[in-house]
C-alpha cells in the first residue's frame, strides 16, 4: 500500500507537504494518464508506483497504464532505446513495423482514456507511438525521456524523432540529455520515496539478516554496486576497480540487481560479470528478484562506499538511492551523477576503473571523511531528490501546460 | 499594518531554444544575445533549482568557467557578481560581458571545454499561489518565516527584489508601513548577505536576526 502525503511530514517537513496541496487544489479533477512499458523492474516503474497514487490523493484523476508486447517488441524497444543513448544498432524496417503494431493494439486497448485525458504523459520511446494513432485526443501529450539521448545513434534518432516531434512538449532529467525539438523541453530530475521499500528506515536486525543471508564479513569494509546487469553501468570495470583495491586492502564486494521484463540484454551482461568474478569468495554476484527491495536497502545500508560507475546513464537513482542512507558514492564522471556526486563533498567521480580504485582506498584511508559525506549527501537528496520535489515540478508543469502565458510568471 | 500575505512559488525549467556554448568565446557570444530571463535564471534562480548546492558559486556561468573550462580565474570573477547589487539586468549583463571581454583579451588561447561538458542556456517560468497564510504582527515574522517553504522564501526575499520598489525584499516593504517603529526589523533584514546563502541557510538567518530583534526588545 502506497503511503499518504502526511506521512511524508516527518521527512520534508509540513511546509512542503502544504505546498503541494495547494497546487493540488488547482488542478483539482485533471484527467491524467501516464503510460510506460512495465509495471516493475527499472526507475520508471518505480516512479510511478509512487507517483500516481499521490497525485490521485492530490485530486487529480490520474492513472498508470502499462503496454503490453511480445518478446521480440521488447528486444527491438532494448534496441531503440541503447540507439538512443548512442549505442550502434541495428533495426530494421520489419523491426519499426513490429514496434508500431504492438502500440497499435495497446492503442486499441488504451483509446478511451487516452483520447479523453486532459494531460498523457508517455514515458520512454516504447510507447512513443501511440500519439500518431490518437487523432482524436483532447488534451495535452508530454513525452518524458528517462534516459541521455543527447547522441543518439543517428539511423534510430532519424525513425524516432518524428515521433516525438509530434508531442505538445517533452521532459529530460538534465539539459546534457536533451536533443533540439520544435516543442518545450522541460527539465524535471527524477527523485526517490524516502518511505518505499527501498529507501525506509531498516531495523538493525533487518539488516543483520541480509548480511548473513549472503555471508558477508561484518569486520572488513564492503563495496556494493547495485545496478541492472547493463553494458552502461560497467560492472566489469567495477570487478576490476575491486581486485586493485583488494592487493592493499581487505574489501568485499556486492554487484546486486534486477532483471526488468524489458532488458532481454541483462543475461549476457550477467554471465560476462560472472567470468570476470571467477572464484572469488568476496565477490558476491547477486541477481535479485524485481521485488527485492528490502534486500536492496539493506545492502546499501550495510555498504562502506556506494559505487555506481556508469559509462553512459540516465540520472542514476542508484546514486541517490545510496546518498540517502548517508553514504559517499563513487560514481562515473556521466549523466546524472554528475548533479549528484561532488568530489570531497558526496563522493568522487572517477573516469575508469583505476580512478575508482584510488578513490575508494583514498576513502578507506580517511574513515572520518567517509561518515561527513555521507551526511552532507543526505541533506542534499532531502533538499532536492525527493519525490516532494518531483511532484512539484509535474504540478507545476501540468500548470504551465494547461494555462498557457506569454510572460515567465504565472499567478494562479 | 495591513496583513502580510504569505505567497508561495515553484520554478519549472525548461531549455532556452539557444545552442549550447562549448568555449569562452561562445559563452560570451550567448550572454550577449540571451533573453533577461535566461540570465536572471543562471543568475539567480539556481536556489530554487534541484541541484548541488555548488560550495564554490551562486552563480552557473563562475561554475562552468572553474569546473568545464578549467579557468580559474574567471571563475572567481564571475562568482563575485552580486546580480541584486545592480538596477537591472541590462546591467548585469554588461557587469558580466565586461568581465568575460577583459578575460578574453588575457588569454593567448581561447579555453574550451570538452563534448560532453557544453553550457547548456536555460530559463524558467514561476508559477506563484497564496500560501494561506497572513499575519500582522512584525514581531512574529521571523516565527513565519522559519515555517515558510523555499518557494515563499525565494519569492518573498530574492524574487520580489526585480518587482517595484524595485531592489527592495517584500518583507522590508511591508514593515516600511510603520518604518518608525519597525526600524530595528528593517536593519536586522538588511544586514543579512543573503546572495552567498542557500535558501535553507536563508531561512534559518532570517528567523535568527529577527528573533534577536524581538528578544532585545
Amino acid at each position: 500500500m502506497s503511503a499518504t502525503l502526511s506521512s511524508y511530514e516527518a521527512i520534508v517537513g509540513s511546509a512542503v507537504i502544504r505546498q503541494l496541496r495547494q497546487l493540488g487544489e488547482k488542478l483539482a479533477g485533471t484527467r491524467i494518464v501516464h503510460v510506460n512499458s512495465t509495471r516493475e523492474g527499472g526507475g520508471v516503474a518505480e516512479i510511478l508506483e509512487w507517483m500516481t497514487p499521490l497525485m490521485m490523493e492530490l485530486g487529480l484523476k490520474a492513472t498508470w497504464e502499462v503496454i503490453h508486447g511480445s518478446g521480440r517488441f521488447f528486444e527491438i524497444t532494448k534496441s531503440i532505446h541503447n540507439g538512443l543513448q548512442g549505442y550502434p544498432v541495428s533495426i530494421s524496417g520489419k523491426d519499426w513495423k513490429v514496434y508500431e503494431d504492438v502500440n497499435a493494439r495497446n492503442f486499441e486497448r488504451l483509446r478511451p482514456i487516452l483520447e479523453e485525458a486532459d494531460i498523457v504523459f508517455i514515458h520512454d520511446p516504447q510507447p512513443a507511438h501511440l500519439l500518431r494513432l490518437c487523432e482524436r485526443r483532447k488534451g495535452k501529450w508530454i513525452w518524458r525521456a528517462h534516459i541521455d539521448i543527447s547522441h543518439p545513434h543517428h539511423p534510430v534518432w532519424k525513425s524516432l524523432r518524428p515521433v516525438v516531434e509530434g508531442y505538445d512538449a517533452s521532459i529530460f532529467s538534465m539539459p546534457e540529455f536533451a536533443r533540439s525539438l520544435r516543442h518545450p523541453q522541460f527539465l524535471v530530475p527524477p527523485s526517490i520515496d524516502p518511505l518505499s521499500e527501498k529507501n525506509r528506515d531498516l531495523d538493525p536486525g533487518e539488516v543483520e539478516e541480509v548480511r548473513a543471508e549472503f555471508g558477508l564479513d561484518p569486520s572488513r569494509p564492503l563495496l556494493v554496486q547495485i545496478s541492472r546487469f547493463d553494458r552502461f553501468k560497467d560492472p566489469v570495470g567495477v570487478v576490476a576497480a575491486y581486485r586493485m583495491v583488494r592487493k592493499v586492502a581487505p574489501v568485499q564486494l556486492v554487484l546486486a540487481g534486477g532483471a526488468a521484463t524489458d532488458d532481454p540484454e541483462g543475461k549476457e551482461i550477467l554471465e560476462e560479470v560472472l567470468e570476470a568474478a571467477g572464484n572469488d569468495p568476496d565477490i558476491h554476484v547477486l541477481l535479485l528478484p524485481h521485488d527485492s527491495h528490502k534486500t536492496v536497502n539493506a545492502l546499501q545500508r550495510l555498504a562502506t562506499i556506494i559505487l555506481q560507475k556508469s559509462t553512459r546513464e540516465g540520472f542514476g537513482l542508484t546514486v541517490t538511492e545510496g546518498m540517502w542512507k548517508g553514504k559517499p558514492v563513487i560514481g562515473g564522471d556521466v549523466g546524472g551523477i554528475r548533479l549528484q556526486v561532488v568530489n570531497h563533498h558526496t563522493g568522487f567521480l572517477v573516469n575508469t576503473p583505476e580512478g575508482a580504485a584510488h578513490r575508494i582506498r583514498y576513502l578507506l584511508h580517511h574513515r572520518d571523511s567517509i561518515d561527513l559525506m555521507g551526511e552532507t549527501a543526505r541533506e542534499f537528496v532531502r533538499e532536492n531528490f525527493l519525490l516532494t520535489r518531483h511532484i512539484r515540478e509535474y504540478l507545476t508543469l501540468m500548470l504551465v501546460t494547461l494555462r498557457p502565458t506569454q510572460g515567465n510568471v504565472i499567478e494562479v | 499594518m495591513t496583513p502580510f500575505e504569505v505567497k508561495d512559488c515553484a520554478l519549472l525549467t525548461r531549455m532556452s531554444g539557444l545552442p549550447p556554448a562549448l568555449n569562452l568565446r561562445e559563452l560570451r557570444e550567448r550572454i550577449a544575445v540571451c533573453g533577461e530571463n535566461v540570465l536572471f535564471h543562471h543568475f539567480c534562480e539556481t536556489p530554487l533549482r534541484g541541484t548541488f548546492d555548488n560550495p564554490d558559486y551562486r552563480n552557473d556561468f563562475a561554475v562552468w568557467s572553474k569546473l568545464y573550462l578549467g579557468d580559474r580565474v574567471l571563475g572567481e570573477r564571475l562568482g563575485i557578481l552580486d546580480p541584486y547589487a545592480f538596477p537591472s539586468l541590462g546591467d548585469l549583463r554588461a557587469a558580466t560581458l565586461e568581465v568575460l571581454d577583459e578575460r578574453l583579451s588575457e588569454l593567448t588561447m581561447i579555453p574550451w571545454a570538452r563534448p560532453g561538458d557544453e553550457f547548456f542556456f536555460s530559463e524558467a517560468t514561476t508559477v506563484v499561489f497564496s500560501a494561506g497564510i497572513r499575519f500582522t504582527q512584525p514581531s512574529r515574522l521571523g516565527a513565519f518565516i522559519r515555517k515558510m517553504t523555499n518557494g515563499s522564501v525565494y519569492f518573498h526575499f530574492l524574487e520580489a527584489r526585480r518587482r517595484p520598489p524595485l531592489g527592495r525584499d517584500d518583507f522590508t516593504a511591508w514593515l516600511m508601513e510603520d518604518e518608525e517603529a519597525n526600524r530595528p526589523y528593517i536593519q536586522a533584514l538588511a544586514s543579512i548577505d543573503f546572495y552567498f546563502h542557500t535558501l535553507v541557510h536563508l531561512r534559518r538567518e532570517l528567523g535568527r536576526v529577527l528573533n534577536e530583534v524581538k528578544v532585545a526588545k
